[in-house]
């Protein structure tokens, strides 16, 4: 067959052209950043300084907002969340975690897809819960267009909000990986949900979903990113008189890196083809966010032990990968609770519920059948 | 035996998966009482294979085990999705191994590629009805992971060849009628370009099958010898010095595709035990639901490419890796959950979880070593120096 070794067919070919113009796009906007070193890093020192205007806003040039109200539509969907990949291996840090996580409830309320930016809530185990919002959101330069972004508070049990940039206090969080992250300070005393629990309930299941699915693809470029680095190494350094990447111990930590790799982009792959979490196995949204997590932990810390010293230097771009892929695992379920959570109500669950979270949707991964 | 090839027109299931699969499914839903003696633990080797050819017989004589192959070799059409449905099914529905109808999926598709369509269209519908089985004669006591090193000889002669040597580890032997021989043909020197592969009869005079008891208390495996057995040429499988091309054809199958249908009877290995689980296994058991949908996607996209007429080639060594680490995944949960499971292996269910928990170790051996598979990317696919 002439295809000969080759899996991809049309559509893989389109889903990796929108995966390259992602990461041209991210790059680009990289590059013109005052200090060229990524939004992140400008953020956290200075982003203040950004004169009105003057950063392009990567998710409008590629008319990814668009594309939100049409997540229903296969291509949309995957187009939307193959940006989080190209984000991860570009290190590159946008609002779109939050407006993607935002989706369900605007679109349950009626509003437009930028509109707002979600919160995600964490338990930090000295401070109890908290809210935090990832990426280029505090903008109060207005340096992308954007006068201070709304943001959308969720609050199981009370339905959800869209709160102004006014009733908002953003403190930055300093975190590695070029990642913009802040925490958020709202007083719960003027609490008028835009979104009634009852629609928010729905909504909440729909955007943890698309949350997670994000948040692994993410890592995904971002355990990418860290390979790539660690294989380049490995062909032009020298020891012994030879690179190092013909010892057989070395090449075995990259080749069971990128099988980790493989196993996370097939998992996250098929299941972005889903139609959303009502199209889902049960659960599989922590299943694929609980993979993320694990493979890109392991990815990075074998990147980090073909590197060897130079790789655990700050100057060295492969800690800001690791360091993403933390950050990441942190969010919407670590990988450790996840996996445990998952074992806990498998042994639990009903003989049909383990079966159909088993035999999962990909009940045809086999599909479409010949006409 | 003799089977009628229907007018194939108007076959809906052939052209249509799920419908193929429904009806499938709602016959298995009716419980026939030679599904359920296959469902059962059973310990005894022996008898396991004694229900499986049972189950085999009456799927192909009720047609589902026909779907997936060709309708000139004793099929009834359709492609591997029909297979792969199948042994999905047959898994979900209470079946707990394949057994030795792996053979099925790994030997099959390549010697309806390669073989000689007379023989093979013989041979075929007896496999798939359970009565002939086959085996896989590459490894040899001093070709292991250097298979290309293998010393078998086949001799040409008036009339064919003339094939004398000794190979081991070969699974199901004891219980097979055929072997696929691979031998050189031409000189050691030549390595991998002098060997071919050819259809061997393990009831001719001069083959002799020893079984070898393995470590785990089943005895799959045996070390078969040849002393001057003849082949005719319709045995040969492939082209004359083309045996490297079939073995890779093979393992291509054992490594990529077949993830699809390993991992269904490990989702029926962790469903039957998850009663037996305690929280002190939870983390161990999500992790193996983790590997097992990584298992899933990466084989499934292999079935999907195989069925649209490609294949994985060496990313089919991704496959393999992962399908290995699940079923070790399972495995050590299930080893943490079975009570007895190392002490008192007396009824057939702790039994067969020990056989299954001490085989998941040996899983990084067969088929290519663990190391060959990374060996295999870092080389073919990272491109390292
Ligand atoms: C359960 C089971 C079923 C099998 N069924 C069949 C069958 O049906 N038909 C058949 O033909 N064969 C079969 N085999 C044989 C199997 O293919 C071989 O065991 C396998 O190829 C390894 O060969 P070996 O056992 O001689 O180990 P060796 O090749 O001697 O290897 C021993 C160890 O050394 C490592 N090693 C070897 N070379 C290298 C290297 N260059 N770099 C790094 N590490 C290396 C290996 O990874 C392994 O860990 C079966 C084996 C098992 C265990």
């Amino acid at each position: 067959m002439t295809r000969g070794g080759d899996v991809g067919d049309l559509q893989e070919q389109a889903d990796q052209e929108f995966l390259d113009a992602a990461c041209l796009a991210l790059r680009a906007q990289a590059d013109a950043s005052p200090d060229g070193a990524g939004a992140g890093d400008a953020a956290v020192g200075g982003a203040v300084d950004d004169a009105p205007g003057t950063r392009s806003d990567p998710l409008r040039e590629l008319g990814w907002f668009d594309l939100l109200p049409e997540l229903g539509d296969r291509d949309a969907r995957v187009a939307a969340l193959t940006l989080f990949r190209a984000q991860g291996r570009e290190l590159a840090g946008t609002r779109a975690l939050g407006a993607l996580l935002a989706q369900p409830f605007l679109a349950a309320a009626g509003l437009p897809p930028d509109a707002a930016v979600a919160t995600i809530s964490r338990t930090s185990a000295r401070q109890g819960k908290r809210l935090m919002v990832v990426g280029d959101v505090a903008d109060p330069a207005g340096a992308i267009g954007m006068a201070g972004t709304a943001l959308l508070i969720d609050r199981p049990g009370h339905g959800a909000a869209v709160v102004p940039a006014d009733e908002i206090e953003l403190w930055p969080v300093a975190v590695s990986g070029r990642l913009e992250l802040h925490e958020v300070i709202h007083g719960p005393a003027d609490w008028v949900p835009t979104v009634d629990e009852e629609h928010a309930a729905v909504a909440r299941a729909r955007a943890r979903f698309l949350g997670r699915l994000a948040a692994a693809l993410e890592i995904l470029g971002a355990a990418e990113g860290a390979l790539a680095l660690a294989v380049a190494y490995a062909r032009t350094r020298e020891q012994f008189g030879r690179p190092i990447g013909t010892f057989q111990a070395v090449r075995h930590l990259l080749a069971w890196a990128q099988t980790d790799c493989v196993a996370l982009e097939k998992v996250t792959t098929a299941a972005a083809a889903l139609d959303g979490v009502q199209a889902a196995p049960p659960r599989h949204d922590e299943v694929v966010k609980a993979l993320a997590g694990r493979n890109g932990r392991r990815v990075c810390e074998r990147a980090l032990q073909v590197l060897g010293g130079i790789g655990f230097t700050s100057e060295h771009t492969h800690h800001h990968f690791h360091s993403r892929v933390l950050a990441l695992d942190a969010l919407l379920g670590t990988s450790a609770e996840l996996t445990h959570g998952l074992g806990a109500w498998l042994r639990e669950a009903d003989d049909d519920t383990t079966a159909s979270a088993l035999w999962t949707a990909p009940r045809l991964p086999l599909l479409p059948s010949k006409s | 035996m003799l089977h009628i090839t229907r007018s194939s027109e108007c076959d809906p299931y052939r052209e249509d998966v799920d419908a193929y699969r429904a009806a499938l499914e709602t016959w298995l839903a009716t419980r026939p009482p030679v599904f359920e003696a296959a469902a059962r633990p059973i310990a005894s080797y022996e008898q396991r294979v004694a229900v499986s050819c049972a189950l085999m017989q009456v799927l192909f004589d009720q047609d589902w085990a026909r779907y997936g192959w060709p309708e000139h070799l004793g099929g009834l059409g359709g492609d591997i999705r029909h297979r792969a449905a199948m042994w999905e099914a047959l898994a979900r529905h209470g079946l707990p191994a394949m057994a030795l109808f792996e053979h099925l999926e790994i030997l099959a598709p390549t010697l309806v590629a390669l073989g000689d369509p007379g023989l093979i269209g013989q041979l075929l519908p007896r496999f798939l009805r359970g009565e002939q089985l086959w085996s896989q004669g590459f490894s040899e006591p001093e070709a292991g992971s250097d298979l290309a090193s293998a010393r078998t000889r086949a001799v040409a002669v008036d009339g064919g060849h003339v094939i004398t040597g000794r190979k081991i580890w070969t699974s199901w032997a004891r219980y097979a009628r055929w072997c696929l021989v691979l031998a050189r043909t031409g000189t050691p020197q030549e390595r991998h370009r002098g060997l071919s592969a050819f259809v061997v009869d393990l009831t001719h005079p001069g083959v002799e099958v020893r079984p070898i008891e393995q470590a785990n208390g089943t005895d799959e495996l045996a070390e078969v010898t040849f002393d001057e057995v003849p082949v005719g040429p319709e045995r040969l499988v492939g082209e004359l010095g083309g045996g490297w091309r079939v073995a890779m054809h093979i393992l291509a199958h054992e490594r990529g595709t077949f993830g699809w249908y390993r991992h269904s009877f490990l989702n029926r290995q962790l469903l039957e035990n998850r009663e037996q689980g305690t929280p002190a296994g939870d983390a161990l058991l999500g992790n193996a639901l983790l590997d097992l949908a990584a298992v899933r996607a990466a084989s499934g996209a292999a079935v999907r490419a195989h069925a649209a007429g490609g294949t994985l080639g060496p990313r089919a060594a991704f496959v393999k890796l992962m399908l290995a680490a699940s079923e070790q995944a399972v495995n050590d949960w299930t080893l943490a959950s079975v009570p007895d499971l190392a002490v008192a292996p007396n009824d057939d269910h702790t039994a067969v979880c020990r056989q299954d928990y001490l085989f998941s170790r040996i899983v990084t051996v067969y088929g290519g070593s663990q190391q060959m598979q990374l060996d295999t990317i870092a080389k073919q696919i990272l491109r390292l120096p």
